[in-house]
């Protein structure tokens, strides 16, 4: 009949030369498959899918969620304003925060702590998405390794002056804050911003 | 309430979203509505303060009069059909809120209000998603102290005028007025002055919006986090029901707020406001505290102490016990401990514990009232119903010239009503076997004292306290205490019977 | 409908020392009408019984019906009833009250002792803004020589009725034109209007039965008492009798106050008594009752008569009178925002659709002056308008919502065109 692939099956009164045929010449196949890449590949007819890492750096897509930061504004102090929706939105629940008065009235509320136990979380994105003021991103650091003893407590130095930062990442001003603009993105384009260069992999 | 109770009143019967309501002559249809639990969303009107009628949200079909009104000062009329559910009204409800929310600043992230705010909760129920406003908004003075327990914003104020008017009606200060016209008006109080009475907090429970919020509780928490259990404050006799505020997964209490009642109306006062700190892990007594023999003092489990004190209890004679009890605890607690200590044990020497510079008889005139413990009446029964006399004159006093070898003290509850409490625990300090049962930490620095037992708090038992006028407050729903180690006087006092009954 | 020119209320104009006493006496059958009341040829009820027979209505710009409105006042309530003479003229437009007060204050204090008298009140206030220095200064004056002759006080005219009249100084806000806006300044309170139910008549200044008229209104009671109620209707039409003062202002040869019959051609009232249009000027809008009466275009002013049923018959108001004539060289929008500049200053803050609403479309109207405004604003400020209307204590929200609507309605070209090229010339568009 159409469509009907011949195994080679071992027949039911075979002699042993004919199963060891049998045995025999399926492995070569399958060896003959595999020195075949093998052959393809060494010299270098045929590129490997393999990246050869850490010589040869691994992308990720420019939404890959990795280890968190805490963005700035213009003046340097974090963009956080202790309003816990991350927190709350945390499926982990894995984000705690003290907020404080800050010294300044234009401020008002900032998080005196900020941390969250990177072992809980599970890289979700919700507290990115639940900020108001674009002032948690995940990022794109992958490399989230540690011994035992090490702090696996982020916090808020960490997430948002670490030295992989350069400094910090400003996040974007809103101006002149409206209720809701009429685009279709409730946040409009002014929060998210796609050239930040921390948005880029290692 | 009591209204439906008085038979003689003359009634008006009218219709509600298609449903009859009778109600007695002369009630409003938003009070009408409160009653049946027909919600209409509102602003400026409260239950307690006098109509004002400012806010132009509650605003109703009435019959076929062209023009909306506003329910909270439309007297029913019989036969009256009135409509909160309309497209018309619904339309108006949106354009209301939409008119609040024009020059409302953006401050959620950063607002105490967010998830108890009337602006949000209307703004999900009522709609109008899309708002038109796009102009620069007008903008006022922030973050103003305004008064020891407050802090104004008037950029979030709405003029409701709730807060004018009670201080108008309620605390009689008018401490409160609105300047300015229009759009520019603010909240305010006359220059340098500031608001001083002791029922600041109210005006935190009354304003729909975040512009006054609570200075003691600023930022401490989001509440939705919160779960709130009812209770009666401890504070002082008037006993006013509360609704307590905590997050138990971290075992801390946040704050209280006034529960209607008829004991208290809507209001309490800011010292019983801070009622909640002493059940923190900072200020409350955790674990029991024994000093041994030797000297030292340590740590014990509660088994141990228990045992500690039962024998120490088999040593003495029951003459030679006393028996310190403050007025702080439940009938439920004096019932069994009076049970077990004076008819049981044949204990006779038995103490109040008050404060010595207290005045029982003062009254602000509102709430507040100079007998600063919830129980006193609650006491003095329990003590007449094992044939004591309800009272001994300075109880204290006579406890020390007693001079008794081993003393059971039920310590007051909140050591910041009692003023006398530190010098009166360092004499205590002096007699040979003090056991004190507190729920107050600072007990651990009279090192003289060798047996402390954690109590629990008020809200985390259950029981009842009779107020000045002999009216129960019931405590019916505790939160988990919020140390392992803490007893009430009941669970106590059961436990040490087991023990003493095994070693008879 | 008679047409010649009634003096009903400006009967000393013209002559020597109009304001005095003796003019009034003399030349304006002055204080007779009180002789006639007091001395007992006409009972209270036949008083009112004449003036609600004349028909006429409240001149301040309701233009509700006087007699009717004074038997609101329960007769049961034995207690001090009050009535206060509303003076506070602030209608942009409006200086009519100003002129009777200018040249025959006593006509407006015999009225008043006749109104008392009506409605049994034993005190009265003329409340007069505080902008009205010099008026203020009449009217004390007259108030004096009143209560020297016996016109005032108590037993007057040896009647046993006892009517005590003082004036009061506003402090300067629109909103204290509203009446239960002026009896809350006239108890020293933040001159804020109150929720109605109850109504003033039932319980208004201190919580007592209060009739408040306006000015020009209460000046008619006297000439109605003396010559009756028929006399009165021959003037005017059937649903708007009797004479009404007009301040009619703008590019005219001869603005200013004049006294003509209800039902008056407009078109003759310029013409006539205003000796026409400045050369060379000529009609873009007219404003026919003060800032807050929707405008009408040349079109809609053809045929025009100067009463209540001609301006409700084309959506707008005759209002205070108050009669001003937009001319080519005006730039619309430039009126619009001083219109609603006006409005959101005065609003007493207490409601919040007025509150808030003439703060947003003044907020819209520096966006368009400044070209920052987007396209759309123009026609959201009708939307704002349209919902700010009726839901108000007082009607200062209509009184902004009313006219902002018919500017866009009917002008709403002229407002686009002034944005785009204010936008043009240098605002950042949003």
């Amino acid at each position: 009949m159409a469509g009907v692939v011949k195994v080679a099956l071992p027949p039911r009164d075979t002699n042993m030369f004919q199963m060891a045929y049998g045995y025999t010449s399926t492995i070569l196949t399958g060896m003959m498959k595999t020195f075949g890449i093998f052959w393809v590949q060494i010299t270098g007819k045929e590129k490997s899918a393999t990246y050869e890492w850490p010589e040869q750096p691994a992308t990720y897509s420019d939404r890959f969620k990795g280890k968190h930061f805490l963005t700035r504004r213009d003046d340097g102090q974090v963009r956080c304003t202790a309003c816990f929706l991350c927190a709350t939105a945390c499926p982990a629940e894995c984000i705690h925060i003290v907020a404080g008065q800050h010294p300044t009235n234009e401020i008002e509320k900032f998080p005196v702590r900020f941390e969250i136990d990177i072992l809980r979380c599970v890289f979700c994105g919700f507290c990115e998405e639940a900020c108001p003021v674009d002032a948690i991103r995940l990022g794109p650091e992958y490399a989230m390794s540690g011994l035992a003893g090490d702090k696996w407590i982020y916090t808020k130095d960490y997430l948002a002056d670490r030295g992989e930062l350069h400094g910090g990442i400003t996040s974007v001003k809103v101006e002149n804050e409206k209720h809701f603009t009429t685009d279709h993105n409730p946040h409009g384009d002014a929060l998210i911003a796609t050239d930040a260069p921390h948005m880029r992999h290692h | 309430m009591s209204e439906a109770s008085k038979g003689s009143q003359e009634t008006v019967t009218f219709t509600l979203n298609d449903r009859e309501i009778t109600v007695p002559k002369g009630t409003t249809v938003m009070a009408a509505a409160r009653q049946q639990d027909v919600y209409i969303p509102h602003f400026c009107w409260h239950p307690g303060l006098k109509i004002a009628g400012v806010c132009r949200f509650c605003l109703v079909k009435v019959d076929n009069r062209p023009k909306l009104e506003i329910a909270c000062n439309l007297t029913a009329t019989p036969g009256m059909k009135v409509s909160s559910v309309l497209p018309e009204v619904k339309e108006a409800h949106k354009w209301a809120l939409e008119f609040h929310l024009v020059n409302h600043p953006l401050d959620c992230p950063i607002c105490d209000q967010a998830g108890e705010c009337k602006l949000q909760d209307y703004y999900m129920e009522v709609g109008k998603y899309k708002s038109e406003m796009d102009r620069p908004k007008v903008l006022k003075p922030k973050a103003l102290e305004i008064g020891s327990e407050l802090v104004l914003d008037t950029e979030r104020c709405i003029l409701c005028d709730r807060c004018v008017r009670f201080e108008e009606e309620v605390t009689k200060t008018g401490a409160l007025g609105i300047f300015n016209r229009g759009d520019r008006a603010v909240i305010g109080t006359y220059p340098d002055k500031k608001i001083e009475h002791n029922y600041q907090d109210n005006l935190v429970d009354i304003c729909p919006v975040g512009a006054f919020t609570s200075r003691d509780f600023r930022f401490k928490q989001r509440v939705w986090f919160l779960k709130e259990k009812p209770a009666v404050c401890p504070g002082c006799s008037t006993g006013c029901h509360v609704d307590v505020h905590a997050k138990p997964q971290v075992r801390t209490y946040f704050r209280l707020k006034p529960r209607e009642s008829e004991v208290n109306g809507f209001w309490m006062c800011d010292k019983g406001r801070k009622t909640y700190k002493h059940m923190n892990q900072e200020q409350r007594l955790r674990f029991p505290l024994l000093t041994e023999a030797s000297g030292v003092r340590r740590r014990s489990t509660v088994d141990e102490a228990l045992a500690a004190l039962a024998a120490t209890m088999l040593k003495a004679d029951k003459s030679e016990v006393a028996l310190l009890v403050s007025a702080a605890y439940t009938c439920e607690e004096y019932a069994a401990f009076f049970e077990f200590f004076v008819r049981s044990l044949g204990v006779t020497n038995v103490y109040q514990w008050r404060e010595p510079t207290e005045d029982r008889e003062a009254f602000d005139g509102l709430l507040y009232r100079g007998d600063h413990n919830p129980n006193t009446r609650g006491l003095s029964e329990a003590l007449k119903a094992v044939g004591l006399p309800g009272e001994v004159k300075d109880g204290f006093e006579a406890l020390l010239r007693q001079a008794p070898k081993l003393v059971i003290a039920l310590g007051p509850e909140l050591a910041f009503q009692f003023p006398s409490l530190p010098a009166q625990l360092s004499r205590l300090e002096q007699l040979p076997f003090v056991s004190l049962w507190t729920i107050d930490g600072a007990a651990v620095s009279h090192v003289g004292l060798k047996h402390l037992l954690p109590m629990k708090g008020y809200a985390e038992k259950r029981g009842r306290f009779l107020n000045f006028a002999g009216k129960v407050g019931e405590l019916a729903d505790p939160f988990p205490a919020g140390s392992e180690d803490a007893r009430d006087v009941v669970e106590v006092v059961a436990a040490l019977s087991e023990i003493l009954a095994h070693s008879l | 409908m008679a047409q010649d020119k009634p003096r009903i209320i400006l009967r000393t104009a013209g002559l020597a020392n109009p304001r005095a006493l003796k003019t009034y006496i003399e030349h304006a059958e002055g204080y007779t009408a009180i002789k006639k009341v007091l001395g007992g040829a006409m009972t209270r009820e036949q008083l009112i019984e004449e003036v609600k027979a004349s028909g006429l209505r409240g001149r301040g710009g309701a233009g509700f019906p006087t007699g009717l409105k004074w038997t609101f006042v329960p007769q049961s309530d034995t207690g001090p009833k009050y009535l206060i003479c509303n003076n506070d003229e602030s209608e942009p437009g409006t200086f009519k009250d100003r002129e009777i007060c200018t040249v025959n204050p006593h006509q407006v204090i015999e009225g008043m002792v006749l109104a008392a008298f009506a409605i049994r009140a034993s005190k009265g206030y003329i409340y007069t803004r505080w902008e009205f220095q010099a008026e203020i200064g009449y009217l004390v004056e007259a108030i004096k020589e009143a209560y020297a002759a016996g016109f005032l006080g108590k037993n007057i005219l040896g009647s046993g009725f006892d009517f005590d009249l003082d004036h009061y100084t506003g402090a300067g806000a629109y909103i204290c034109g509203e009446e239960t806006g002026l009896i809350s300044s006239l108890e020293g309170k933040k001159g804020q209007p109150k929720v109605k139910p109850p109504f003033p008549a039932v319980s208004g200044y201190l919580g007592r039965p209060t009739i408040v008229n306006n000015t020009e209104t209460l000046a008619n009671v006297p000439w109605i008492v003396n010559h009756g109620a028929k006399e009165f209707r021959q003037y005017g039409t059937e649903k708007s009798p009797g004479s009404k003062l007009f301040s009619i202002s703008g590019a005219l040869v001869r603005p200013g106050v004049y006294e003509v019959p209800l039902g008056y051609p407009f078109e003759r009232l310029i013409q006539e008594e205003c000796g026409g249009y400045l050369p060379g000027r000529s009609l873009q809008a007219l404003i026919p009752g003060g800032a807050s009466a929707p405008l009408l275009t040349p079109e809609e002013v053809q045929g025009l008569t100067l009463d209540y049923e001609a301006m409700a018959a084309r959506n707008t108001m005759l209002g205070s009178g108050a009669i001003m004539i937009i001319d080519d060289r005006q730039v619309l929008a430039e009126l619009l925002k001083v219109t609603i500049e006006f409005f959101a200053h005065e609003s007493c803050g207490q409601c919040t659709p007025c509150r808030e609403g003439t703060g947003w479309l003044n907020n819209i109207m520096d966006g368009v002056l400044d070209g920052t405004a987007k396209p759309g604003n123009v026609e959201l400020m009708r939307t704002v308008a349209k919902h700010m209307g009726g839901k108000t204590i007082c009607a200062l929200s209509d009184a902004c919502a009313m006219p902002v609507t018919s500017y866009v309605q009917k002008f709403s070209g002229s407002l686009q065109a002034y944005l785009a090229q204010a936008t043009a010339a240098g605002g950042h568009v949003k």
